[in-house]
């Protein structure tokens, strides 16, 4: 009987309590980290002051700053973010955001508030502990704040929306983006405190209006991490690629990249945090640390967004190549694009830049194409070249198909199918990642100069010191050039099996294969690649080094080559 | 089964004492008996506030009133997230402020016109209230709707029998005493309407 009352009072206690309660849970700042009195649920709280509302405001005798302002300023002068793609221009921070700042800079006691003396926290806590809340007195590695946000500012950047397009509840303070502007410190519904979900980085999208992303494979992908460290979300609640969209590469606060607030410093770690195999569909890791690789590592800090689509300062990353915000599977054909190449700068065929590239070699030639930085060519020849964009032009006397078709019947013959004369190649039909299942692109191969399969280039001027013949010896030219048609010399060079197979002399010795360019070479002396390797192919007794075609299948050479003095040789 | 009926009726005591408390100005911060700046025969405590005849009608609605009346004009709070309508503070709040502004004497009621001692340190809010929590606003289920930040006081428990509107406001507007009992009869410290325990007393109002 006794439990029976004791029960009623119990129950009746908890009718009373528990819809109050649960109102408040859903709605308000008592549950949340921000109740840093003795009830809050986090671990920084106060040792025994009760009032929530303490910390921040106090109904008599604020600071002069609104709202009823109670908390001890820092005073501190902050290191501003800046980058040079920020049209923005944040100041000092002001505004509600030094309110915050007075303990998330971690220089002000945490209950060092105005009306009263100080509050005490439990566990010897004084300032914000160092970790993610601290944001120090350093806000280069965080969003900014306290700039203005106008139409200006809008059509200026061109990736924000106009400010009048933003709706609750992310709001401005003023014209001002403010720390408020995506958090409201009395709620936590969300995480972090966000105005509203920043799942799909719906927060971002309030401001944010990215050329390109709403077709991205990064906001629509819905794969997921598989567990292997490093988490690639190490700092959202989210689990795939779409819920993750903004913050699968960026950070708004303390970014490990400051500029543009990147997770990481160097750039390539927030690719290759998920294209390792453990997120994405394709491992490029994997290829980026074979020998042969175009070297993302190799540089940090160089790759700047604004910079001229000719690169000027040699270094290459992810993002000179693909555009995050943009790539997704589309398919095409030679010279087109794809998908994973969309939105990305270029150098066209006629030299001049362009912002999205419109064929695949037009990004190619941001570094390949006569930038002065380049390295030698690979192979000492008679026609010194380097720029690969004249090497390709479809005026030349030859060349490989990247920019357009041969439209040579010759060599049609030869090729195998679906090789056709009106068969256009990307660069990477040669320059890729080796292995039959890694992904397009030439990111890293075990072979030289990043092929795609083995192309043997060895010859020391003597036989003995030569390649000797094999399919694989050649596989990158036999993938497209029948190899049995070749060294019998049916409708090609009727000496390829005695050069190629008995002097051991590989393809490259004789053939240039980007192409020669129409403003050094000619139809006589350059048909057909010829561009002999002067470390090899020496003048002949005569003193001369030349090829020279006399029409189909025709032709003679003066040099002297692994001791054999052609003064001229036909055939 | 005993020892837990004990400590019930220990609890439900101790409710009810905290219910019934009777509290009274007597002895409280607003018990000017004891100032030698009270020179009123007796030392009378309401008489520095209230008075049966010839009171003043300087305030509108004024009770009884004694004390002479600030004349300042008031900063006034403001803030970009303000939603009400700021006006200079009126009825029983300017009462309040007629000591609180640290502008009339203390002793300046009945005829008293030239006292010398002046409310000091944080009771004097001076007439700069823009460092205070607004009073003499209306404060209605619309304002809670504009605000969104407040709850609407016509449905919202007080905590103090009735709704916010019916037990806090005065005309519909928020006053000093919307959170103060000038008289003590809660008996919580800075006389306070109810206890700020957690917060409490704010978050009557504020949905925070």
């Amino acid at each position: 009987m006794m439990r029976n009352w004791l029960s009623k009072m119990i129950l009746s206690a908890g009718c009373f309590c528990c819809p109050g309660y649960i109102h408040i849970q859903a709605q308000t700042i008592v549950n949340t980290r921000h109740n840093l009195s003795v009830s809050g649920p986090g671990t920084v709280k106060a040792s025994s002051e009760s009032e929530i509302c303490i910390f921040c405001h106090t109904p008599h005798n604020s600071s002069p700053l609104p709202p009823l302002w109670n908390h001890a300023n820092s005073g501190s002068v902050y290191t501003l973010y800046s980058s040079s793609t920020l049209n923005a221009l944040p100041g000092q921070p002001d505004g509600t955001s030094i309110l915050c700042l007075a303990c998330h800079d971690g220089t002000v006691a945490l209950g060092n508030i105005l009306s009263r003396g100080p509050i005490s926290f439990s566990a010897g806590v004084t300032t914000m502990p160092a970790g993610n809340k601290n944001l120090t007195t350093d806000l280069s590695d965080d969003h900014p704040v306290s700039f203005l946000y106008n139409a200006v500012l809008s059509t200026a950047d061109g990736q924000l929306k106009n400010p009048s397009a933003i709706t609750s509840p992310v709001h401005l303070e003023g014209e001002k983006v403010q720390c408020i502007s995506c958090h409201d410190p009395h709620q936590n519904s969300t995480s972090s405190f966000l105005v509203t979900t920043s799942q799909a980085s719906a927060l971002c999208m309030s401001c944010h209006d990215r050329t390109y992303w709403n077709t991205s494979t990064h906001k629509t992908s819905t794969r997921t991490w598989n567990g292997t460290a490093p988490n690639p979300w190490f700092h959202t609640p989210y689990t795939t690629v779409a819920n993750n969209a903004c913050e699968n590469c960026h950070n708004p606060h303390n970014a490990g990249g400051k500029l543009r607030l990147m997770k990481y410093q160097p750039e390539e770690n927030n690719c290759l945090d998920c294209h390792n195999g453990n997120a994405a569909g394709k491992n490029v890791q994997t290829q980026q640390l074979k020998t042969y690789r175009h070297d993302v590592f190799a540089y940090t800090g160089v790759h700047d967004p604004v910079e001229n689509a000719s690169i000027v300062n040699r270094h290459v990353e992810c993002v000179d190549c693909h555009n995050p915000h943009a790539v997704n599977s589309s398919t095409a054909s030679a010279p087109a694009i794809k998908g994973f190449e969309t939105g990305v700068s270029g150098i066209n065929q006629a030299g001049n830049p362009v912002a999205a590239a419109t064929y695949s070699y037009e990004i190619c030639y941001k570094c390949h194409a006569g930038n002065t930085w380049a390295p030698a060519a690979a192979t000492a020849r008679q026609i010194v070249q380097s720029n690969v964009r004249l090497e390709f032009a479809t005026t030349n006397p030859s060349f490989h198909p990247v920019v357009g078709p041969r439209n040579n019947a010759e060599v049609v013959p030869n090729l195998i199918a679906p090789n056709t004369a009106t068969t256009v190649l990307y660069c990477t039909a040669c320059h890729a990642s080796d292995g039959a299942t890694s992904p397009a692109g030439p990111h890293g191969s075990i072979y030289p100069q990043i092929m795609k399969l083995q192309y043997l280039k060895a010859d020391g001027n003597t036989t003995a010191s030569g390649t000797t013949e094999s399919a694989a010896a050649y596989a990158l030219c036999y993938s497209c050039h029948n190899r049995t048609n070749l060294l019998a010399g049916n409708n090609s060079f009727p000496e390829h099996s005695k050069h190629v197979v008995s002097e051991r002399t590989p393809c490259n010795t004789c053939h240039d294969p980007h192409g020669i360019s129409s403003t050094q070479g000619n139809a006589t002396n350059n048909s057909s690649l010829v561009n002999f390797n002067t470390t090899v192919v020496k003048p002949s007794s005569g003193g001369i080094l030349r090829f020279e075609d006399q029409g189909s299948r025709r032709g003679r050479c003066y040099l002297t080559c692994h001791g054999q003095n052609h003064n001229p040789l036909s055939y | 089964m005993k020892p837990v009926k004990n400590v019930c009726l220990v609890i439900a005591a101790l409710f009810c004492f905290q219910l019934m408390q009777a509290q009274t100005i007597v002895g409280s911060k607003h018990d000017f008996s004891t100032q030698a700046w009270n020179t009123s025969v007796g030392q009378q405590i309401c008489i520095v506030c209230h008075t049966p005849h010839n009171a003043s009608t300087t305030v509108t609605d004024a009770p009884l009133w004694n004390h002479a009346s600030t004349a300042s004009t008031f900063t006034l709070y403001s803030s970009s997230t303000l939603n009400s309508t700021m006006s200079q503070p009126d009825a029983s709040s300017k009462l309040c402020l007629s000591c609180h502004d640290g502008t009339v004497a203390l002793e300046n009621f009945g005829t008293t016109t030239n006292g010398t001692h002046f409310i000091t340190s944080v009771y004097n809010l001076g007439s700069g209230l823009n460092n205070d929590h607004p009073v003499s606003f209306t404060y209605d289920a619309a304002l809670a709707t504009t605000d969104g930040g407040l709850k609407n006081p016509t449905t919202t428990a007080s905590g103090l029998g009735g709704t916010i509107s019916q037990n806090m406001l005065f005309g519909g507007k928020m006053q000093c005493a919307s959170c103060h009992d000038v008289h003590n009869s809660a008996g919580q410290p800075k006389l306070l309407l109810k206890s700020n325990a957690a917060s409490a007393l704010c978050l009557t109002c504020h949905a925070k």
